[in-house]
């Protein structure tokens, strides 16, 4: 569409054409459907699908419309796998969320070049791979060779088995709390950073203390990228799946200790593909519930 | 001015308490490459033994099973540098089309993207395992690389940069110049977001280096292990019976595997946090 202006003494620019936008785009939106959206339709697809065994031939794949959904509701070992990282994420976020958030504000507080050296410090673990991290506390955790229990024996204490039934589960939260701390706590940190100084200036005038300052201005400006870190570790707990995975052979891990770890059972040990992409796609679905309750919560609750 | 000089000595022992909590297992690593399996059990795990291994477990590193570690890092290299580079040119190609244009069903199409962020990889890698597996692509460079080319977070933060760093007049006054489309993008645009290629490229090194699940399933074959697979599938059968433990061995070889990843964090970490209070601000 080009609209001629005869008074203007230069030649007018050429609009770019409707198309222009969608050759820049068309790169993404190729990959984008091929490894996002047609394995999500395709997923979706598999769950309507039930394996079905007759006689001693070999198993077929038949149209078993919701069964599959059905039997996800009625799978004691699906649902403690639910179960278990709802535990997980109720007990380890908010305490992630707590030291980050502290973290952050502490090392707000001052400017110097130990500020710097902390902050390196507190971010190196995200840097570590997910299974190198499961393998280095594995290591840790083992009852025979960990150095807490060398500790512990040498104070007269009794060896703890970091990776028996009952507590590995909180060894495994231990993993992600030291991997995902420190990077929450630069997002914080970050966000801290970025607000003007005057606001501070004009609450300094008016005679606020250091703890009205981080109540009344700090805390209220976190609270986008509280939300945005709170958001990441509910998707990110919902698919733990590395560390307890690089653990099993070390300890005494359940199959089905987060849903993924069983989901992954079910495709390689069992086989049954249309099982799992049901799993997969309930966890999702779960996932995004989570999520948008609260979004919702926090946006209309104004305040955090 | 707000900031002090000075942290309080609370504030430094708190902050002390955590970095020691952060550091403790790295102290662990480095005290460990030190020892044979024997020591490993017999001498106390945050000090060196009397004796060093090092270059025994460095020789058993690079020679066990044909020198195969090696294989698997510059299959490390390969995996994360391809899909880096690739996914920060699509990445910045349709957060420009986002950040420049307008056009119908922008804000929808915009929203499906972020939205898929939620899906969890499982729901993706299964699906994809059975596509790839009729077109023949399992154990090939192609199964684990293509699948990470696509970023929705990186376009997401791309799109951030493009509307801080790169101004609409320009645009318009290159056109009145006579400038393509694509001449104002590369010649002009690019070089204004250097930031934020060099973060987005960052985020997409590390995920595809640390990316684990994908290999698991995609690749079967040894010689096309990352390092992450290589190493658990050492651990795996490291614990097993019958073999001889190479604890040690895999430990040093965790250590290798994450080096570039420190190297790139300490060079390039101000763009990684500027990236993130990006991110997190406007999210």
């Amino acid at each position: 569409m080009v609209v001629s202006r005869p008074y203007l003494p230069r030649t007018p620019a050429v609009k770019p054409s409707r198309g222009t936008p969608w050759l820049f785009l068309s790169p993404f939106l190729v990959l984008f459907t091929l490894f996002y959206i047609a394995p999500v339709m395709y997923a979706g697809y598999l769950s309507l699908f039930i394996k079905k065994r007759a006689g001693f031939g070999a198993a077929k794949e038949v149209f078993g419309g919701m069964a599959n959904y059905v039997r996800a509701f009625q799978d004691t070992e699906f649902l403690s796998s639910l179960l278990n990282i709802l535990k997980f994420g109720v007990v380890q976020i908010p305490i992630m969320m707590l030291v980050a958030t502290a973290l952050a504000l502490v090392l707000d507080a001052a400017k110097n070049r130990l500020q710097g050296v902390f902050r390196t410090a507190f971010y190196l673990p995200y840097t570590i791979p997910s299974v190198i991290a499961g393998l280095l506390w594995g290591y840790l955790y083992s009852k025979n060779l960990s150095p807490f229990n060398q500790i512990v024996t040498a104070l007269g204490g009794g060896r703890v088995d970091f990776l028996g039934s009952d507590i590995v589960l909180w060894s495994i939260a231990n993993i992600v709390t030291w991997t995902w701390t420190g990077y929450n706590m630069i997002t914080l940190y970050a966000a801290l950073q970025n607000i003007p100084t005057d606001l501070y200036e004009a609450a300094r005038i008016d005679g606020a203390s250091p703890w009205q300052l981080t109540r009344d201005i700090k805390l209220p400006l976190l609270k986008p990228s509280l939300l945005l870190v709170l958001i990441f570790s509910i998707i990110g707990t919902m698919q733990v799946f590395a560390e307890p995975f690089v653990l099993r052979p070390l300890g005494y891990v359940p199959d089905n200790i987060t849903p993924n770890t069983y989901l992954y059972l079910v495709a390689s040990r069992d086989g049954n593909f249309s099982y799992a992409a049901t799993l997969a796609i309930l966890l999702a679905i779960f996932t995004f519930l989570m999520s948008a309750v609260f979004l919702r919560f926090t946006r209309r609750g104004g305040e955090l | 001015m707000v900031r002090k000089e000075k942290f309080t000595p609370l504030q430094i022992l708190a902050l002390t308490l955590f970095a020691i909590y952060a550091l403790l297992p790295l102290w662990w690593v480095i005290v460990t490459i030190f020892k044979d399996n024997g020591q490993l059990f017999s001498t106390f795990g945050l000090w060196f033994g009397n004796k060093s291994y090092l270059s025994e477990n460095l020789n058993t590193l690079f020679t066990r099973q044909d020198g195969i570690f090696t294989r698997w890092a510059v299959n490390s290299i390969v995996y994360a540098g391809t899909t880096a580079l690739g996914s920060v040119v699509v990445s910045a190609m349709a957060g420009y089309a986002f950040s420049a244009y307008e056009f119908k069903g922008k804000d929808a199409l915009f929203g499906l993207i972020l939205a898929t962020i939620m899906v969890p990889s499982t729901a993706l890698v299964l699906p994809l395992f059975l596509m790839m597996q009729k077109m023949g692509l399992l154990n090939t460079y192609w199964a684990v690389i293509l699948p990470g080319l696509v970023n929705p977070f990186g376009l997401y933060l791309m799109r951030l940069f493009w509307d801080a760093g790169f101004p609409k007049d320009l645009m318009e006054a290159a056109r009145i110049d006579g400038a393509g489309e694509w001449t104002i993008f590369q010649r002009l645009g690019l070089p204004l977001v250097r930031g934020g290629l060099v973060t987005v490229g960052l985020f997409a090194f590390v995920a595809a280096w640390n990316n684990f699940f994908l290999p698991l399933v995609a690749v079967s074959r040894e010689d096309l292990f990352p390092l992450t697979l290589g190493l658990s599938v050492w651990n795996q059968t490291s614990s097993s019976s019958g073999q001889e433990p190479i604890y040690t061995v895999i430990v040093l070889g965790s250590l290798i595997s994450i080096l570039p990843l420190v190297l790139a964090f300490l060079t390039l970490g101000r763009y990684w946090q500027g990236g993130l209070a990006n991110g997190a601000v406007k999210g």
